[in-house]
């Protein structure tokens, strides 16, 4: 292709955030080495020049990176399409609310965002690391320039190093739309992924890179205490860096489980997907790194397992981040990211975090201080050891689970076309194991928490321990019998989990309360494990006893296998079904922007059917960007202290759901015109072949009356339109319903629009052609009335009628007039007699004054064929001018009829009770709660 | 022998057996041939077969669904779901079923289904192309 003038192209911010990448790229390298040498040579007088260099390279490291931040938010702020990431993650109708969550939709934005986290911590580090910044930041430095290389996007030798976020549409595709040199005008972006669009994706990605991004600090730390061998002053110095990272990393993934909780319609918090569990190894293994560290600050025991634990940790981010990020994980997940050919880089990068951590400890670790007595039995120590251990025992079985995938791939490699192994049922295989975990960790939280480090004295406490013992396994066991009740726990294996939950929420109070004496300045572990307790209580409830609602309520319990589980019903709207002691209607919905809203009233009922409770809940549906077809069904919970209900529709109907669908299906139908009388009914006849039978049915169809100035839901009014509709009535021959449709025709700028309506319970739609319009114009056109002036009372003959002003009445009420502020209304009420007849009818043509502008509205008796209107009033006689006009007697309209339009107006829904949820988040929430105060307070302590 | 090494032995003595045992659970994708010869539940891979009968009727009984799927050893077989329809159903490139044989037919627990991703393809979005 021969180059091209391109014709409004922003070429700046590229050119500039691609400059800073690279540079960005070399400054965390210049940084790395220079501190290196500032700790290598501390001893000599160039370290504090090295110190500076790093210094300086780690802030034009991180400004850099700002820049680039910030070239990607302004051609995406400004939809420049032009550049790729712009044009696949915003687009023109993308509200800027979500402008952060595209950012770090993209692998690309995400890689930059756990950046940013580090170079914020780096900063902090700079400012409060002391003699410690230089090894640290060493560390960190590096960490940088290998994530840096992902966002790189340069080819070296062939090889694509790193995806550049600020790299031109036109150099990613080769499509013929380049050609045109002012393409950037047609092009527009493809948005947000419905699924993501929600306060979720803004606020759990940062959240859990920060998490990420914290781990990487203890593990920079534990390099740094390798490297310069002063342990103990390392233990001191990182340990609220550890306390930061499990909470911060822990609400992370709980965000995450509540974003799955609340607006994905699985209904639950927890899948054990490969994408969660990866996130939860780091955790597990940074919280049993804590506990370790502790024992090791407050005894001298297991250093080296701290030292491990770290570094685990910062191992399994990377291994998580290669698991989500290179496609490995293929069909056993549902929300990995999408491939981006990067996958040898993740694999380099995190092998080299493997390997050269745990080289470097086995180089040092002779010089780590080991205690040759062994830990006694009757210390904290000891059993919070055992504890650690456990924890890394879950964490190593996870990961051997969740890793299967990756097996398969290296089996592959030897023996091609290999059949990968796949986990049958992956969350009874996690559930199954993990349980025994929870067993451990709850008895041990609860009966470690009354040790003492380094217990000399044992004797002498011995019988106070045991008695505290003896009465909180008493409590626990009694409340555990009563839990069971509650929440129908069955299962033997199940009962000891939830005994050992709330065992550890009894000796932890009671050691809250007895020991540290409601000193809450120590009280961070003690809330973090009565939090573990409720945890397990909470998981036990919700997910032993969810029950459906939305069940078939005349099946058995208990006699229908989990294949036959009936867990949908369809509501039909405005039609209430009760369900499980609930009575349930679906009231309707409403369309804001791409979110139907649904409204799904429940009626709790009690005895005598009294209603025991009221409420409303709101599932929603989202469509696609282009509004297209339905993307997502979003659930809609009722909270309660004890339980919520979970709703979301499982099903809308096809033409709801999805507008091509609908088109195909409205093209199917087959509209028959048909002509009907106005003012009297006609039998129109349908026939429904079914294989061998044909059914007959008969309805009877009639015109009511013809309605100017018509409205209909889903005609919005505009000037100069002319909306006309018809009033239908349609009843089935032998059954007593009526139905009544009002279908539209506008005439718009010459072009007339049709407004269907659907009688859902007969399968109709009725619309009115155009030819109806001509009717009723031509109709009006060749009418000739005839005047006559009135008075009241008077009466005069027209063509074989008596009519007779009966009254002239101010403010007429008539369906064809709405009255107006400011009107002023006359009505003629005319009483029209056939001749030789006594049943009289009347009539009411109205004469309007509106806006100073002088208008009638015509009345007429459709069976005769009369017209009437009001013409004039004359204030000096009193006299009415009334025009009379004959047109042809049973008039009647065309419209157009199908039969066999499906309904519209039902959804098939779910809905669950999860029981004790609750427990799960306050437990949970605890947790991270605990962890958070435990930071606060050590941080003080080191201030002092 | 330290308390902590006899503790981290019989660790490593349960990991073991838990990893024989995990051994159970995890399986190749079986297809309906194995599933026939299985007492329990299966996990069945395979395609769509796009040309026969999609049955799901929402008004009839919004729980049952059926289809049929053909596994990679060509067989094809009717499946029968009690629940309601998956989303972008018709869009699968590839079928996971759980559960197993009831007679000539399959009854599924579970379904999982790989679609492409709506998000990827080479497309670019015009202007004058959005409705």
């Amino acid at each position: 292709m021969d180059e091209i003038q391109y014709i409004g192209e922003h070429l700046l911010p590229g050119q500039i955030g691609r400059l800073t990448i690279i540079l960005s790229f070399v400054a965390s390298f210049l940084a790395t080495i220079a501190y290196y040498f500032a700790e290598q040579k501390k001893e000599s007088a160039e370290a504090s020049n090295w110190l500076k260099m790093g210094r300086f390279g780690y802030i034009v490291h991180g400004l850099s990176l700002f820049v680039t931040i910030g070239c990607i938010f302004y051609v995406m702020y400004f939809r420049m399409y032009e550049y790729q990431y712009a044009q696949l993650h915003v687009s023109d109708d993308l509200e800027m609310k979500y402008i952060l969550s595209a950012f770090w939709e993209g692998q690309e934005g995400s890689f930059l965002l756990w950046m940013f986290w580090h170079v914020i911590l780096g900063f902090i580090l700079i400012r409060v690391a002391k003699n410690w910044e230089a090894p640290v930041m060493s560390v960190l430095s590096l960490v940088q320039f290998f994530i840096g290389s992902m966002v790189l996007g340069v080819y070296i030798f062939e090889t694509k190093i790193g995806a550049n976020p600020l790299m031109m549409l036109r150099d990613t595709m080769n499509i013929p739309l380049f050609a045109q040199a002012d393409y950037v005008d047609l092009l527009n972006g493809n948005g947000l992924n419905p699924l993501l669009q929600n306060y979720w994706m803004t606020i759990h990605p940062p959240t859990l890179f920060l998490g990420f991004a914290s781990t990487t600090i203890p593990f920079c730390y534990a390099i740094a205490g390798l490297w310069n061998g002063k342990h103990d002053e390392m233990l001191k110095v990182s340990f609220p860096w550890a306390l930061f990272s499990g909470a911060i990393l822990g609400t992370g993934i709980l965000m995450g489980g509540a974003w799955a909780y609340e607006a994905l319609t699985f209904g639950g918090y927890w899948a054990w997907d490969p994408v969660e569990n990866a996130s939860l190894v780091p955790w597990i293994l940074i919280v049993a790194g804590i506990h370790t560290h502790l024992v090791a600050r407050a005894t001298g025991h297991s250093i080296r397992s701290t030292y491990l634990f770290y570094l685990m940790t910062f191992f399994f981010i990377l291994y998580s981040t290669f698991l989500t990020r290179s496609g490995v994980l293929g069909e056993t997940s549902v929300h990995a990211f999408t491939e981006m050919g990067l996958e040898r880089q993740l694999l380099v990068f995190t092998a080299f975090f493997f390997i050269v951590p745990l080289a470097i400890f086995f180089v040092k670790q002779k010089s780590i201080p080991r205690i040759e007595k062994e830990e006694a039995l009757a210390s904290k120590e000891f059993w919070m050891f055992i504890g650690s251990l456990v924890l890394l025992f879950s964490a190593c079985l996870i990961t051997a689970s969740t890793s299967l995938p990756v097996y398969n791939k290296i089996a592959e490699l030897f023996q091609p076309g290999f059949d990968g192994y796949v986990i049958q049922d992956p969350v009874e295989h996690h559930n199954k194991y993990q349980l025994w975990i929870g067993v451990f960790i709850g008895l041990l939280t609860g009966a470690a928490q009354f040790f003492r480090f380094k217990e000399a004295n044992w004797g002498a406490i011995s019988k106070k321990y045991f008695i505290h013992l003896g009465i909180t396994l008493m409590i626990a066991a009694i409340l555990t019998f009563a839990a069971a009740q509650w929440i129908n726990v069955y299962a033997w294996q199940y009962q000891i989990l939830l005994f050992s939950g709330i065992f550890a929420v009894v000796t932890n109070l009671d050691y809250l309360i007895t020991f540290i004496r409601g000193n809450l300045k120590v009280a961070g572990s003690v809330i973090s494990h009565v939090g573990f307790g409720l945890m397990i209580v909470g998981i036990l409830a919700s997910g032993l006893n969810k029950e459906h609602i939305s069940t078939d309520p005349f099946t058995q319990r208990g006699l229908l296998n989990e294949e036959m589980l009936k867990r949908n019903v369809i509501l039909f709207e405005g039609k209430p079904a009760l369900l499980n002691d609930y009575e349930i209607t679906y009231q309707g919905n409403s369309m804001n922007a791409n979110l139907r809203t649904y409204d799904i009233n429940f009626k709790k009922l009690g005895e005598e059917g009294k209603v025991l409770e009221d409420f409303t809940v709101h599932p929603t549906a989202q469509f696609d960007n282009k509004l297209v077809k339905v993307a997502a069904y979003n659930p809609s919970t009722k909270h309660y202290l004890d339980k919520d209900i979970f709703t979301h529709i499982a099903t809308l109907p096809k033409k709801e759901a999805d507008r091509e669908e609908a088109q195909k299906m409205e093209d199917s139908l087959n509209y028959r015109i048909i002509e009907v009388p106005l003012g009297s009914e006609m039998t129109f006849v349908d026939t429904l072949v079914l294989s061998d039978t044909t059914m007959i049915n008969r309805f009877l169809l009639s015109i009511e009356s013809v309605i100017p100035n018509a409205t209909h839901p889903d005609y919005e009014p505009k000037e100069k339109d002319l909306a006309i509709g018809a009033k239908i009535k349609i009843q089935q021959l032998g059954k007593p319903e009526n139905y009544e449709a009002n279908p539209v025709a506008v005439l718009r700028n010459n072009l007339v629009y049709t407004y269907p309506i659907q009688i859902n319970d007969l399968a109709f739609k009725v619309k009115l052609p155009t030819s109806f319009f001509d009717k009723v114009f031509a109709t009006e056109m060749n009418l000739e009335y005839q005047n006559f002036e009135l008075k009241e009372g008077d009466a005069i003959n027209f063509n074989g009628y008596e009519v007779q002003l009966e009254q002239v009445a101010r403010d007429p009420k008539h369906p064809n007039y709405q009255p107006e502020k400011d009107d002023i209304a006359v009505g003629a009420i005319l009483k029209v007699t056939k001749n030789g007849e006594s049943k009289s009818e009347f009539v009411q043509p109205i004469y309007l004054i509106r806006k100073m502008n002088p208008m009638m509205i015509k009345d007429k008796l459709a069976a005769d064929g009369l017209n009437f209107q009001f013409t004039k009033i004359d204030p000096t006689t009193g006299k009415m001018s009334i025009g009379i006009a004959q047109s042809e007697a049973n008039m009647t309209y065309p419209i157009e009829l199908s039969t066999n339009s499906l309904r519209t107006d039902y959804i098939v829904f779910e809905a669950i009770i999860f029981p004790g949820i609750n427990f799960f988040w306050a437990g949970s929430i605890m947790m991270m709660f605990g962890l958070a105060m435990s930071w606060i307070r050590r941080r003080f302590e080191l201030k002092r | 022998m330290k308390k902590i090494h006899l503790i981290g032995m019989i660790m490593i003595g349960i990991a073991i057996y838990l990893i024989i045992t995990a051994g159970g659970e995890v399986a190749t994708y079986a297809n309906f041939d194995d599933a026939r010869g299985t007492e329990g539940k299966v996990k069945v891979v395979g395609h769509l077969v796009k040309d026969k009968e999609i049955v799901y009727d929402e008004l009839k009984d919004p729980n049952y669904f059926t289809f049929y799927m053909v596994d990679d050893n060509k067989e094809e077989r009717k499946v029968i779901l009690n629940q309601g329809k998956p989303q972008d159903f018709e869009l699968s490139e590839q079928i996971v079923l759980t559960g197993k044989m009831e007679g000539d037919e399959f009854l599924a627990s579970e379904i999982l289904l790989k679609c492409p991703s709506k998000y990827k393809d080479e497309e670019v979005y015009l202007k004058n192309e959005k409705g």
